[in-house]
């Protein structure tokens, strides 16, 4: 089909789709970071049983593939009789896995800190609450744009798994699969939906670059 | 990498005194509990749905069970290594051209791995499988997985390799020039071979993606691992039992292609040139 023909049939449904891929998204990449940060804590934490956990969880999601999880949430779940909706079994896939590796990036950021400067910040007395507030997590947090800006893209991809599941409306990946399925939407169906990412991932990739050259440190 | 680690998230503490001591050991002991209560829970969901019936478990035990998930971790290892095996030709050819002289060559490069960067692997997935064939062009299954999966993991190794070639110090390639070895022999004999030593872990780390994005391999019907968990579960109807242990499989086989990653990162430690 022509990009006219292709526009003109389903132009809308191509729109919608991009909608759904951002929100998809920014409502994983949210509950991504706030879990990661959740799990880092934990990490972080002088209770061990709660550091085995972090570390476990960690482990768990960065290694299974998210057909795997997705077809747990899906098909596994209502044996356990808890049946969630397609979106939500998604967002769920989709927020869970990025939530690992934002918790390594996170750890990589304090790691990045040195020992020095939290040793400088103990003998000048500061409790632990504000060594955290003033001296860890805000350079962890500098440390951590750029990874976290890639994991924004990384998480982006991650959500063609809604392709898997009936969706309505459907993401990018999905409506392609729709249209080839039906008809011969030929190259140009497929070159929409990819510009339509990529455009995103080079939106999102901007932007963490400016963010990442207005908070980084100089060393 | 993980010593390093350890010692700053303690250095976080200062060792506890007896107070401190104290409220660790109490709050330590609450977090058993609280973890205690949470797989007790969910062991309580699994029991009251009966899911840990003897049906959906006992053909664990049989060796045709295993020799048929067998039969799709191969068809798994093979597509990943096709895959894997493309990825490295493709990347290394993408970072020819991005490092070559030539302004054309050097942006098509670039316009190319910000592309496979940008676009999920499944998408590629659906354009081998459903829009290739509409071309007249008809691909065996195992390329229908393995190109796709191969392309959106060239456009990180070309970048991989990349930086693993900009690590090797300039006065390698200097001082190849000057005792009369010409660009390309300098590049195969003296800078590819260094850079290998600084990135083959990366690229041992990819590897995990790779494994990722085959289970993707029952989109277009190519018996995998999870293609043929499919088949076993309709057999025995049990559905939470066989992909539970498939998921624990694929956990375990990136986790240790993770854990070799490292091992190797440590060991290649050892001495690159410095100057």
């Amino acid at each position: 089909m022509s990009i006219g023909e292709l526009l003109s049939q389903y132009g809308e449904k191509y729109l919608q789709a991009l909608l759904t891929t951002w929100q998809l998204t920014f409502l994983s990449f949210a509950g991504a970071m706030v879990i990661g940060i959740i799990i880092t804590v934990m990490r972080a934490c002088p209770i061990k049983p709660l550091r085995a956990v972090g570390e476990f969880y960690v482990q768990i999601f960065r290694n299974i593939p998210g057909a795997a999880l997705l077809i747990l949430l899906v098909y596994a779940l209502p044996n356990l009789s808890l049946v969630l909706p397609y979106f939500q079994c998604v967002l769920i896939a989709t927020t869970l896995i990025p939530a690992s590796f934002a918790s390594e990036y996170l750890m990589s950021g304090i790691n990045a800190i040195g020992i020095g400067q939290i040793e400088a910040a103990r003998s000048l007395g500061m409790t632990f609450a504000t060594m955290m507030r003033t001296v860890v997590i805000p350079q962890a947090l500098r440390f951590s744009v750029l990874p976290l800006t890639n994991l924004l893209i990384a998480t982006m991809l991650t959500t063609s798994l809604a392709s898997q599941v009936p969706l309505n409306p459907m993401d990018l990946t999905g409506l392609v699969s729709y249209i080839n399925t039906r008809v011969a939407g030929g190259v140009t169906s497929f070159l929409i939906s990819a510009v339509m990412y990529c455009g995103t991932a080079i939106i999102i990739g901007q932007l963490g670059n400016l963010l990442d050259k207005k908070v980084r440190i100089m060393r | 990498m993980s010593v390093h680690q350890q010692s700053v998230r303690d250095a976080l503490y200062e060792t506890p005194g007896s107070g401190a001591r104290k409220a660790i050991a109490i709050v330590t002991a609450l977090s058993i509990i609280a973890l205690a209560g949470v797989l007790f829970y969910i062991g309580k969901v699994f029991y009251d749905n009966g899911q840990f019936d003897a049906k959906y478990w006992s053909f664990f035990t049989k060796y045709t069970t295993w020799r048929f998930l067998g039969q799709g971790l191969i068809g798994t290892l093979e597509a990943a290594a096709l895959s894997g095996i493309t990825a490295f030709i493709i990347g290394f050819v993408l970072m020819s051209a991005r490092i070559c002289h030539y302004k054309v060559l050097q942006m098509v490069s670039v316009a190319i791995i910000e592309f496979t960067r940008g676009v999920p692997t499944l998408l590629l997935i659906y354009f081998f499988f459903l829009i290739v064939p509409q071309l007249g062009i008809n691909l065996p299954s195992i390329w229908r997985i393995a190109l796709p999966v191969a392309i959106s993991a060239g456009g990180v190794v070309a970048e991989v390799l990349r930086s693993g070639v900009n690590a090797v110090p300039k006065g390698q390639r200097e001082a190849a020039l000057s005792i009369g070895m010409g660009e390309v022999k300098t590049f195969v004999k003296i800078i590819f071979p260094q850079a290998m030593q600084y990135i083959i872990p990366a690229l041992i780390a990819e590897m995990v993606i790779v494994v990722k994005d085959t289970t993707f391999a029952y989109v277009v019907n190519f018996p995998d691992l999870m293609q043929d968990a499919k088949v076993l579960l309709s057999n025995y109807d049990a559905l939470l039992s066989v992909y539970l242990v498939v998921a624990v499989i694929y956990i375990l086989i990136n986790y240790l292609i993770n854990k070799v990653s490292v091992v190797v990162a440590r060991r290649m430690q050892t001495t690159p040139a410095t100057r």
